[in-house]
């Protein structure tokens, strides 16, 4: 067998088999448990249940998924943009910092199932109040990795910027930027499942297109198999793009010992 | 050929620090002059202030007392102009760009495009061409410290500033190192437009090694205890090491060192 | 290596736990009691009377003053569940619908339903079934509100405006006041809304999904006046909240039946004629409630209760087979049903109603 399918059969066995198998022994377990106690459907489905509905009409489930996606992907754009904006201006300026962060926290702290529907009063029906509450939910951790990640530069660096008479300007492009990336990277990691929940969140309470609402929907009418494909969806969902942050992490840091170092 | 004025005049150059609870005094009235084109270094044992006499020449800190002079113009203003060009014992390079874009990086900082050298002949001068598209967390102590030679000349600078650029390296790098620099000094142009250089540093050898002067500071708060000439002849080699006049210095330099400390 | 052993001594240890919690979880959860070996009458009996038996009523949503909730907590409170040798322990779901789930697995005895969710769970998959004992809403309790000086004056005004619904799609009631005011779906843009009435008086919507005793007050005293449309204005069979149980249960336990349904019945017809005192007692189990606001919601389902003719004829709770194949039918036609119910009798029953207002 040639070295490069040796490499890849173990990456497979390092990467892939362990939550595979823990994968099928939980499952396992679950349809034993259901099928043992008779557990009825209304209460827990089996996962064959679960499988039965899900293969039923896979389209469904993806098209609905794509579409809390995109609204989660537009709502985490939306919420780390004006997140780092404002980052940039609090790690300039101390007294914007204290004025701004305890606003921050506090918005951090609000309920959002109570905001939910206030912000339908606000936005409408559309899309909009789910991107909002995608947003909403990225802005503050978003907020706090970027501003730490600006001002956590090498202080030799700073120095020899110092020394060069370099513009703040200067000093933010070149080094305070870059050295927020693995930052604002591991924030991504965070807050892309936030904007997920946010979205799946407003499309419980308005709309018929999303995760949101197909477990909404399945929930009042106790479609049980449903409900369990939908959530299913959501969480591969959610670990393709964690896959994904890790493949971009691995790309872009290739020079922060954080990537280095996971040999 | 020599210039009669001084590249940089120190006046009465005091500081203390005065965050803490108790002020730090480091350093009180330390005047110096350095013509152009000297090789100064200046010794001291730990906290006697060298390195923060080099920061404020540099512009990088205010002193409670005294002046600076570089060309007849504050620190700031040389800094402004590009006349200076600063190494610390950290290289602190930009992990996230090569040799090559690091070296570049003082030529992209306002303005300093008017004047400078390109960064292939740099990189060509400090040794390390085959390593520029190399990233910093590639290369071993002794090329970084190469690197942030190489981008410290990169605006070429009349004053180098060097603040025991060699202290983290092991020992025979440093060695090494010590000679590199030497080339690397003698080859920047012809003599009238050597570089000055002021080198901190708290090894005896090094400093005898290296230099055309010689400054001791010592005690707390640093004072100027010595300013002696170190006439050796040049090129220095590592024979000169084990010559006879290098030993004086260095037995006079360590008792002077020694019997001062506080 | 070391480390290795103690990772798979401890996923063992974990599994024997989980399984152990599994093997000794207790069959009988809360509140199934089996028949009494003695239960009474109500007669006086010489020997030591027999034990209550206890079960488990849960109401359909929160705490207020809905007509069955009403019964419910006056016949606990004035005593007529301990006189038919009761012990209820009154409930609220936690998540609408979940009373279905509870009511299928046994944990809950009896329920409160509306007629067309009733309907919904014998056409469901799979199906719950649910049987009416009482049908104490003899309307519907849907209605769309519009303010008052939106100068819509009928749903033929509705041309070209925004309808709020709430569920998964838009209820019968809708599409048949649609339909008998010659309008189209698309003649309506139709969104789908939470519970805040404040995206009617925001004028997100101009057309509003309400239960008729409850949100018109409530935006009334807001001081918005509104005007409410019905299927029943146009028509359309619909009918209210129930009172329910398992059909299974029923058979089993048609002593325990009779006796809970005679009690809550018994409980209306109090709340009819003491009505501020029937407040009272909404109060102690909604005590964040509004006096005037529930006072308001009882009357109008009292009045909604009396509304026809089974009343008329079979008194509090009467329902008949016509209603119910009305119903049935209607919701055939408005796609508010999945596929048919062979034969309606199985939904309701008339056996345990005998509640006639005197005793």
């Amino acid at each position: 067998m040639n070295g490069r399918l040796r490499g890849i059969l173990r990456g497979v066995v390092t990467y892939v088999l362990p939550p595979a198998i823990t994968f099928a022994v939980v499952i396992g377990l679950w349809e034993a448990y259901v099928t043992w106690r008779d557990v009825s459907i209304l209460v827990v489905p089996a996962p064959s249940d679960v499988w039965e509905r899900f293969a039923d009409d896979p389209g469904y489930f993806w098209g609905e998924g794509w579409w809390t996606l995109y609204e989660a992907t537009l709502g985490l754009i939306a919420g780390s943009a004006v997140a780092i904006a404002l980052a940039v201006i609090m790690a300039h300026s101390r007294p914007v910092e204290r004025g701004l962060l305890p606003l921050a926290i506090a918005m951090k702290v609000t309920p959002l199932v109570a905001i939910g529907p206030v912000l339908i009063v606000i936005f409408g029906f559309g899309t909009t109040p789910k991107i909002f509450l995608a947003a909403l939910l990225c802005f503050f951790p978003m907020l706090v990795n970027a501003l730490i990640g600006f001002r956590d530069v090498d202080s030799g660096a700073l120095e020899f910027m110092r020394s060069l008479r370099a513009s703040p300007w200067s000093i933010f492009w070149k080094l305070r930027a870059p050295s927020s990336l693995p930052y604002v990277l591991s924030a991504l990691r965070i807050t892309y499942p936030l904007a997920l929940v946010g979205a799946v969140i407003a499309e419980w309470f308005t709309g018929n297109r999303g995760l949101g609402f197909v477990v909404y929907s399945a929930a009042q009418n106790l479609r049980t198999p449903e409900l369990f494909s939908a959530i299913a969806v959501l969480a591969l969902i959610g670990v393709a793009i964690n896959i994904a942050l890790s493949l971009l992490e691995r790309r872009v840091l290739f020079w922060h010992e954080s990537v280095r170092s996971t040999r | 050929m020599a210039n009669e004025t001084q590249h940089v005049r120190l006046r009465g150059l005091s500081h203390v620090f005065a965050d803490g609870r108790k002020p730090l005094h480091v350093l009180d009235d330390v005047s110096i002059d350095v013509p152009h084109g000297q090789f100064t270094s200046i010794i001291g044992p730990s906290g006697c202030g060298k390195s923060t006499l080099l920061r404020i020449v540099g512009g990088l800190l205010e002193p409670s007392a005294g002046a600076v002079r570089i060309d007849g113009a504050g620190p700031h203003d040389a800094q402004r102009r590009h006349d200076i060009g600063i190494v610390f014992q950290e290289p602190a390079l930009l992990p996230w760009r090569t040799v090559a874009g690091n070296v570049r990086l003082p030529l992209e900082i306002d303005g300093a495009r008017r004047r400078g050298t390109d960064a292939e002949s740099l990189l060509d001068l400090v040794g390390l061409s085959e390593f520029r598209d190399y990233y910093p967390h590639q290369l071993s102590g002794g090329m970084s410290q190469r690197v942030a030679i190489a981008r410290a000349l990169a605006v070429d600078p009349t004053l180098l500033l060097m603040d025991e650029p060699f202290g983290a390296l092991d020992e025979i790098t440093r060695t090494a190192m010590r000679y590199e620099l030497l080339r690397i000094w003698a080859s920047q142009a012809e003599a009238t437009a050597r570089k000055t250089v002021l080198f901190v540093t708290h090894s005896i050898t090094e400093a005898i090694v290296m230099s055309d002067r010689i400054i001791v500071i010592n005690g707390r708060p640093g004072r100027v205890v010595a300013d002696a000439a170190v006439e050796l002849p040049r090129p220095r080699t590592q024979e000169i090491e084990r010559s006879a006049p290098f030993l004086d210095y260095a037995d006079h330099l360590r008792g002077l060192l020694i019997g001062a400390a506080a | 290596m070391k480390n290795h052993g103690l990772a798979y001594v401890l996923l063992a240890a974990l599994f024997a736990v989980v399984a152990f919690a599994a093997c000794n979880d207790d069959d009988d959860a809360a509140g199934t009691p089996g028949p009494s070996a003695l239960s009474a009458t109500g007669a006086n009996g010489t020997a030591t009377p027999a034990p209550p038996d206890e079960v488990t009523f849960m109401a359909g949503f929160k705490p207020q003053a809905n007509l069955p909730f009403v019964g419910a907590y006056v016949a606990q409170e004035k005593g007529f569940f301990a006189e038919e040798n009761l012990e209820v322990d009154i409930q609220h779901v936690a998540t609408p619908g979940d009373n279905f789930r509870l009511l299928a697995t046994g944990q809950v005895q009896f329920s409160t339903s509306d007629a067309t969710a009733l309907l919904e769970k014998w056409t469901s998959d799979p199906v719950i079934e649910v049987v009416s004992l009482a049908l104490i809403g003899q309307t519907g309790q849907q209605g769309f509100a519009v303010l008052a000086d939106s100068g819509i004056e009928s749903p033929a005004d509705w041309a070209g405006k925004t309808a709020g619904y709430k569920g998964s799609d838009v209820p019968p009631d809708y599409l048949a006041i649609l339909e008998a005011n010659g309008l189209d779906r698309s003649d309506v843009e139709e969104v789908r809304v939470p519970f805040a009435p404040q995206v009617l008086t925001e004028g997100q919507v101009d057309i509003f999904p309400v239960f008729i005793a409850n949100e018109p007050d409530t935006l009334s005293r807001e001081g918005f006046e509104t005007r409410v449309f019905t299927a029943a204005d146009y028509g359309a069979p619909t009918l209210g909240l129930s009172y329910v149980t398992t059909p299974d249960y029923a058979e089993e336990n048609p002593d325990i039946t009779a006796r809970f349904t005679r009690a809550v019945l018994r409980g209306i017809a109090y709340a009819e004629t003491n009505r501020e005192e029937a407040i009272d007692i909404v109060l102690q189990y909604a005590p964040q409630e509004d006096r005037e606001h529930q006072r308001y919601m009882l009357d109008t389902e009292l009045d909604m209760a009396q509304a026809s003719a089974s009343y008329e004829s079979l008194g509090l709770g009467g329902q008949t087979l016509s209603q119910w194949q009305a119903l049935h039918d209607f919701l055939i036609e408005h796609d508010g049903l999945p596929r048919e119910i062979a034969d309606l009798s199985v939904v309701f029953t008339e056996d345990f109603t005998a509640y006639d207002g005197g005793e």
